[in-house]
Parts: C-alpha cells; structure tokens; sequence
C-alpha cells in the first residue's frame, strides 16, 4: 500500500519536473516537488538526466543563414501587348472566337446531316465524278452503260459548280447515274473502280466548286481560340507570381 | 536612424516591400534555425524559410497585431508541416553536412577552445537526429523554449495551443529525447553522458 502510494507520488512528480526545472511551479507544488527530491534518489536521477538534456538542447549551435531571404522589390511593369490589361482584350477575343467556331461546326454538321438522307447535292455528286471518271479508265467494257447516262461519249471533267447551279433535275440525272454505277460495280464484281471510286475530302469539292471553304475557315479559326487560350494562360500565370525572390 | 518595429510592420501592410525586407532581415536567422531544426534538411529549411516570408509578406494585410516573432514562426511551421508531407517521400540529407561545413559562430569563437566547439558540433549531430524522432508537436516546442529561449508563452502563441498543452509537450519531448540519448549514451562524450 505504501509502496503504491509512493509510486503514484514519484509519476506525479516526474510529470511536473519539466516544470520545476523551468521554476514555472507554483509555490506549493514546488514545495511537494522538491521534498520529494529530497527523500527519493530515482527522482532525483531523473531530474539529472532531464536538466542534462536540457543543457545539451541549449548548447546546440544556431547556423548562420545561408542566403538572404529578403524579396526583390517588384519592378515596374512593362505594360506590352501581354501585360495584364491585355486580358482585358484577350477574354472577349477568345469569347468571340469561340461562338464563331462553334457556328461554323454548327453550319457544317447541319449542312452534312441535312445532305446525307436524301441523298442531297454534295454527297450525290461525289460518285458522279468516279462516274466520269470510270468513263476515261473502262473505256472499253462500261461504255454502253455510260453512254446512256453520260451527256458526251467521252471523258467529262466534274463541274460541281454547273452541278449547283442546275438544281434538282441535273442532279436526280447525276443520282440515276450514280445508281448505274452501283448496279454496274456490283455486277461486275471486278473491284477495278475502287482506286477510283474513294471520294474526295469535302473541302476539296467545296474549293473546286469555288464555293465557302468551310473547312480551312475551321481549322483557322480553332488555331486562333488555340493562341488566343495560350496566351491567356501566359498572362494569367504572369500575374499569379507578382513577387519575385532576390 | 533605425525604425522600430512596429513602423516597420505598418509600412509593410501598405506594400513597402523595403520595409518588410528590414523585418526579413531582422528575423531570417530564427526562421531558418527553426525550420532547420524541424526539417533536419538544410535546403527544404531554406525552401521553408523562403516560402514563409513570401507567404508572410503577401499576408501582411491580415496581421492584426500582437508579436510579429510568434506570427512569423507560424507561418514558418505551417510552411515546415507542409514540406515535411513532401520531404517524406523524398531523400532527407543528414545535418552532418551542414554542421561540417565552416560556420560563423561569433559565440563559440570567442569563448569556446576550438576542442570544446568541436565537441558542441558532435553534440548538435546527436540532439538534431534525437529531434527528428520526436512527434512533430513536440518537436517544435523543444526547438522553441529550449534551443531557441521561448518563454512557454511565447511557445504557446506560436503553436497557438494552450500553456497546459505547451507544458505537457515539453515534458514528453523532454523526457523522449533524454531516453534517446541515453540509448546512444556510449556515443556521446564522456562528459555529457546522461545517467538515469
């Protein structure tokens, strides 16, 4: 029982020598504490090794700063074309040439997809010129079949333009044609007209057609939301490091 | 004519950076001795100590008073406890090379003999691997009141914790770092070998 009394006291008092080390105890645990030393030597060892340790902490050498820490004084800024005002021209750019990107996609998906289920003007057209096409490479064997769609016994270049402007009847010919064609390569079932038969990219019929290059206005207006989006990350990131380090 | 303290902090809220620069200079040497011995590692100290003036300096608008010491060295933890979560996965570089490398220590020069100064370097290698394995909590308590002279209240402004809490650190970082030391007593000169 005395033995447990006193090993309670001993944790409480090694618990406050930290304390008592640092003369932060109050009068009356200072008191407890310290007749407590008095009476038992574990105690006392143990306030020893502390201060000892404590020592050893207080020698330890303070190390001289390597570098100055002081910060640059920001210079002056040189208001350019990519200042930070520059987002003020740079946002409504990037804004506009979004929506005129995202019209151009718009008129183009719908300009196909109107094209495609009635088998419309562009689309219709494209075999009409394998068609003549077919005219100049099988002269021999598909001539009878040509000839009754063909206008000319011989090898026509593709007018896309003339094709246009003749509206619906030129093109139900060109399509009847073009069915011809079908029939006749599914007959044969010779693949000789497949080099020739692969159509070509729409902007291509578009420029020979002399008509709006879509496309090359696409890829030149998703070039400049590119830059202008670059340029705006250039100047946002310009902004967010005001403080430079000496 | 020097400018005190207080002049200092208030032309630095209104963005002088020179101002704030005489502060830097005046408190670099503790920010980078507190974060050395918290990060063990001489670069991410500097790292450390680098981001907390310029973390500092853009939150000089925030500071609302009160000691300029305490809330630098906050910030100084802070920046510490979040390169420490880096430094984890990273390679940490011992103390030894920085403690080898020449130093200009007036204090020691001029009072130590250059035997004694060698051994208080030995020493400062065994006390800063002790520290690495203290809880960070009670690291830096120790680093504050016992290497750098805090007074508990100072330390409790800084880590922003009670003078109870403080007290309770200190004893248990105390009391660690002495059984770590007295595992490695063999190591230690033989005049600050510790006995229990």
């Amino acid at each position: 029982m005395f033995l447990f009394k006193r090993e309670r006291l001993c944790e409480k008092v090694q618990g406050m020598l930290s304390e008592y080390m640092d003369n932060r105890l109050g009068n009356g645990d200072r008191a407890l504490v310290k007749s407590h030393l008095d009476a038992c030597e574990a105690c006392s060892r143990e306030l020893a090794s502390l201060r000892m340790t404590v020592q050893l902490l207080h020698r330890v050498p303070q190390v001289e700063v390597p570098r100055s820490f002081t910060i640059a004084v920001p210079e002056p800024r040189r208001e350019g074309v990519l200042g930070a005002s520059s987002l003020r021209w740079l946002r409504p750019a990037t804004a506009v040439a979004t929506v005129v990107l995202v019209v151009l996609l718009a008129v183009d998906f719908l300009n196909i997809a109107g094209n495609a289920p009635d088998g419309g003007d562009l689309l219709n057209e494209l075999p009409s010129r394998n068609f003549s096409t077919l005219v100049t490479d099988s002269a021999g064997n598909e001539t009878g079949m040509l000839t009754e769609v063909s206008p000319a016994p011989g090898p026509r270049p593709f007018d896309t333009t003339k094709a246009l402007i003749a509206g619906n009847q030129t093109i139900g010919n060109e399509t009847a044609g073009n069915e011809t064609v079908g029939n006749e390569t599914a007959g044969n079932e010779t693949g000789m007209f497949a080099p020739t038969a692969l159509p070509p990219a729409e902007g291509t019929i578009e420029q020979e057609a002399g008509g709006f290059p879509l496309r090359q206005i696409e890829i030149a207006m998703g070039a400049v939301l590119f830059a202008l989006v670059a340029l705006m990350v250039f100047v946002l990131r310009q902004r967010r490091s005001p403080v430079r380090v000496k | 004519m020097p400018m005190d303290e207080q002049e200092l902090i208030s032309r630095s809220r209104a963005g002088d950076v020179q101002a704030f620069n005489l502060l830097v200079e005046q408190y670099q040497r503790l920010v980078f001795n507190v974060a050395l011995r918290m990060m063990g590692n001489v670069e991410a100290a500097e790292d450390a100590s680098q981001d907390a003036f310029l973390s500092a300096y853009k939150a000089m608008g925030n500071f609302r008073g009160g000691s300029f010491k305490a809330w630098i060295l906050r910030i100084t933890t802070n920046s510490c406890r979040d390169k420490m979560r880096v430094a984890r996965r990273a390679r940490v570089i011992s103390l030894d090379t920085m403690l080898l490398e020449p130093e200009s220590d007036p204090e020691a020069s001029d009072i130590e003999s250059p035997e004694d100064y060698a051994l208080r370097r030995e020493l400062g290698k065994f006390i800063d691997e002790g520290l690495t394995h203290l809880p960070e909590d009670q690291r830096l308590a120790i680093i504050l009141c016992d290497i750098q002279g805090f007074s508990y209240e100072e330390v409790a402004q800084v880590m922003d914790s009670s003078l109870g809490t403080v007290k309770s650190r200190l004893n248990r970082g105390r009391t660690r770092l002495r059984d770590f030391l007295l595992g490695r007593k063999e190591l230690l000169p033989p005049r600050f070998r510790l006995d229990k």
